[in-house]
């Protein structure tokens, strides 16, 4: 049986690297007592895998995993049991049992959402998301594997949206992810600045979601 | 505070996680109705502080079973301190994220020689004097216990107390006694402490030098004061208290799996051993405790991988039953066993078969020496038969890489011994050739030998870091395809020498190498031998004094008054043996070698894994 589930990391553990939040699952799943299966070989592993990476320092509100379990279970047992050992700030949203040949998280995500709290008057974040969207080009410096390299941004930023948030405001952006084009938050965050954003105003920044866009629309990964 | 770290601090330093506590099994105590509030303090990364079991302890045993309260810290990564010391940032608990100010015992753990200068940088980063004394009834007591704290002096001037031998046995007592004894002054106080057995407090003796620099005496100021300060030993380590709910880090620390101490102790008897000298004697768990802790602990952490922690862990009696029955009950979920270290044998090769799920890699062997003579000589009671059988029997079972441990500059080596060394990697290389079916690789990486406190060496000179690099550079013109060699900094050596069999007089060392900017100097990144040879040029004491020189047996030495229960006459029975080559077997499988510890202390070496085939070797 293959589980697709959305979990969410808090503030409290947005330092934690992917390969940590990779551990803390995997253990969890231990100590709730999951039955999940086993990788063959000499050193087997919990047929866990983790979706897209969340930058080191980010929450996420929608992040993604699937689990291979060799008995079956029903996804909502599983939800609870393991909310039931998971640390604070970590939490199981919801879960489903997935086709066994469904394509990989890592291949089926090509979208995520990143959200900028900003110390900014509305108007000015209204302006710069014009700009933003207005542009035939924006280049930065590429964060990735090509760094240093002049990279533009402009393909793969599908949305923005502004929001209140508390007593701020929140840019919400839509931007590529894995293939074809993947933006990086650490890009964009060099993008705001260079459209205006001082480095001070941005407060906190948080991945809202993660998705699968398909002529321009938006799925979640347990929809499809 | 909290916010400030998360918001202004964190994202601007490397692997941030280090700083924020909050793991799961963490312990949070009400401050307020906590009797004495004490922090742990590593002076190591928290990678490396969380991996030692004896805070592992520690930490459950104040917090779970008594109304104390004992928080982390560990020292910060070099650019978490330089922003901590711009922006103003005290160092933290990682509990309660507040400054180790706050708390009425800041305690140390002592593992490593070199960490002094990490020690004086944490005091510093916390707001505390790092001159014990120049702190006041407002300050912290600042303790130290752990190994390294068998010889005490030369960190004197930062401590106001030691700990030694068993902590588990002194902490609660000595907290009791900081709060019973909290009103008075701070001196006063001390010497109410210095009645816990156990405890050193050095500003309560006086001492004196020779015109040669050697110790002419050490006395106590008052009569209420011990001459002799005696270890603390656990009675019964089976019924002692041990952690069923660790921490669970989350980021990959050192040693990253649940740890069983299956034994505490060793009796080989290695005549080079700090650790075999000092916590004899051998007292072993049951195979039903260990059992039980391995349960408990997997259950508590969901990790995949249980260790088997001791000095010697192959010479447990129960470790034959203990590795099968841990494989039968939790292999099936895929939780493996790990043997961190194997002796020189067949036995243990087999043993290391059955656990070895993963990849066979690479096997770590220490034969310590590369002429029988020497191996002789240190008492490392291991036969080049055995040695190779055990290497054959490793090939033929498929591992591909053997890695061994040896030491140079070892008391009475000469040319013969290096050549040793180099004929058995590639005797080693050959039966490799032989057994394998493809290429192996064989490492071997050579420490330097630094004589300790507390072992019949206490009074062999220590090469020079010349007469090192000439044995060094020696050995690297011996060049074989697949054989690798590498070496311990010399360097690095000689000061953990100086520092090991050092007296009070070192204290200005460590202050200056600290303020000429040492720090980390267990880290090859960090290392920078400039600031230490600056600092003994300062003080116009002479290395040579502490490291070079032949000590006599009249010599009273700094150590001295701490009563580890191994006698001096026991320690000089042993080096006199060594200068002859012979040999002393282990008390367990022959009669008592009169080391003195049981008598001493009245205990006794407590073996309950309850087979006899472990005792082979």
């Amino acid at each position: 049986m293959r589980i697709r589930a959305e979990y969410s990391i808090g503030p409290e553990l947005r330092f934690l690297s992917n390969l940590d939040t990779m551990h803390m699952m995997e253990r969890a799943l231990r100590r709730a007592k999951i039955p999940f299966a086993l990788s063959e070989g000499f050193n087997p592993h919990i047929r866990l895998s983790m979706g897209t990476v969340l930058p080191v320092g980010l929450w996420g509100k929608k992040e993604y995993f699937d689990l291979e379990l060799q008995q079956p279970m029903p996804p909502g047992e599983l939800c609870e049991a393991l909310n039931k050992v998971l640390p604070a700030g970590a939490h199981i949203v919801q879960a489903r049992e997935i086709e066994r040949n469904a394509p990989s998280l890592m291949k089926a995500v090509n979208c995520a959402a990143y959200g900028f709290i900003l110390q900014m008057s509305q108007e000015e974040i209204s302006r710069i998301c014009q700009n933003i969207l207005n542009a035939e080009k924006l280049l930065i410096s590429s964060w990735g594997k090509k760094k240093g390299v002049d990279k533009d941004l402009r393909k793969g930023i599908y949305n923005i949206d502004i929001q209140p948030y508390e007593e701020f405001f929140c840019l919400m952006i839509w931007v590529g992810a894995g293939e074809p084009l993947n933006i990086r938050y650490d890009e964009i965050v060099d993008l705001l600045q260079q459209q205006g954003v001082p480095p001070q105003a941005i407060l906190d920044v948080f991945r809202e979601g993660n998705y699968i866009r398909i002529d321009e629309e938006l799925y979640s990964p347990l929809e499809r | 505070m909290q916010d400030r770290l998360f918001r202004d601090i964190l994202p601007r330093v490397s692997k941030p996680i280090r700083y924020t506590g909050n793991e799961l099994n963490v312990i949070k105590k009400n401050w307020e109705s906590s009797r004495v509030k004490m922090v742990f303090a590593f002076p190591d990364v928290y990678e490396v502080g969380m991996s030692h079991i004896g805070g592992r302890i520690l930490y459950g045993l104040i917090n779970e079973t008594t109304d104390h309260l004992l928080e982390r810290s560990f020292a910060p990564w070099p650019d978490m301190e330089k922003l901590m010391r711009e922006e103003g940032i005290p160092l933290y608990a990682l509990e309660s994220y507040r400054p180790l100010a706050d708390f009425e015992v800041v305690g140390f753990s002592l593992q490593y020689e070199l960490s002094a200068t990490n020690i004086l940088n944490m005091l510093d980063l916390a707001g505390i004097p790092v001159f014990s004394r120049e702190r006041t009834d407002e300050d912290p007591l600042v303790l130290a216990g752990g190994p390294v704290a068998f010889n005490p002096e030369p960190f004197c001037d930062f401590f106001d107390m030691f700990m030694i031998g068993d902590g588990e046995e002194a902490l609660p007592e000595l907290l009791d006694e900081v709060e019973r004894v909290r009103k008075l002054p701070r001196q006063e106080k001390l010497r109410q402490l210095a009645k816990v057995e156990g405890i050193y407090v050095p500003s309560l003796y006086k001492v004196a030098y020779d015109d040669d620099g050697s110790l002419a005496s050490m006395e106590p100021l008052y009569p209420d004061v011990p001459r002799r300060v005696r270890k603390r030993i656990v009675a019964n380590l089976d019924e002692a208290y041990y952690p069923d709910n660790p921490i669970l880090p989350y980021m990959t620390v050192v040693h990253d799996r649940a740890v069983l101490e299956v034994m505490r102790g060793c009796q080989r008897g290695c005549r080079f051993c700090h650790a075999g000298m000092v916590y004899r004697p051998v007292r072993e768990k049951s195979v039903e405790t260990l059992q039980r802790q391995a349960r408990a602990q997997l259950e508590n952490t969901g990790y995949e991988e249980v260790s088997l922690a001791s000095l010697s862990t192959l010479d447990y009696t129960g470790v034959d039953q203990l590795v099968k029955g841990l494989i039968e009950e939790h292999g099936s979920k895929g939780v493996g066993v790990a043997l961190p270290s194997l002796r020189v044998d067949a036995f243990s090769i087999d043993l290391a078969n059955e656990v070895q799920k993963v990849r066979k890699t690479t096997l770590t062997l220490a034969p310590e020496a590369g002429t029988q003579r020497l191996r002789d000589v240190i008492n490392k009671n291991v036969t080049q038969e055995q040695l190779y059988d055990a290497v054959k029997a490793a090939f033929q079972s498929g591992w591909r890489a053997v890695k061994l441990y040896f030491m140079i500059g070892l008391p009475t080596e000469t040319q013969e011994d290096l050549d040793g060394i180099l004929q058995l990697l590639e005797e080693v290389k050959r039966i490799g050739n032989q057994y394998s079916r493809r290429s192996v690789e064989i490492r071997s990486s050579m420490a330097c030998f630094v004589p300790k406190a507390h072992t019949p060496f206490q009074w062999q000179p220590q090469n020079s870091i010349e007469e090192l690099q000439e044995k060094i550079s020696y050995m690297t013109r011996f060049r074989r395809k697949g054989i690798k060699l590498s070496f311990h900094d010399s360097r690095v050596s000689f000061l953990e020498g100086i520092i090991a069999r050092g007296d009070r007089r070192l204290g200005q060392v460590i202050y200056n190498a600290w303020k000429n900017g040492a720090i980390f100097d267990g880290w090859s990144e960090y290392f920078h031998f400039e600031h230490w040879q600056k600092a003994l040029e300062e003080s116009g004491l002479d290395p040579a004094f502490y490291v070079s020189r032949n000590r006599s047996y009249d010599e009273l030495l700094p150590w001295d008054f701490i009563d580890s229960g191994v006698t001096k006459a026991y320690l000089r029975h042993e080096n006199d043996k060594a200068q002859r080559g012979e040999t002393t077997m282990d008390c367990r499988q022959e009669d008592c070698t009169g080391c003195g510890v049981c008598p001493s202390f009245e205990v006794e070496i407590d073996l309950r894994g309850g087979s006899e085939r472990a005792h082979q070797s």
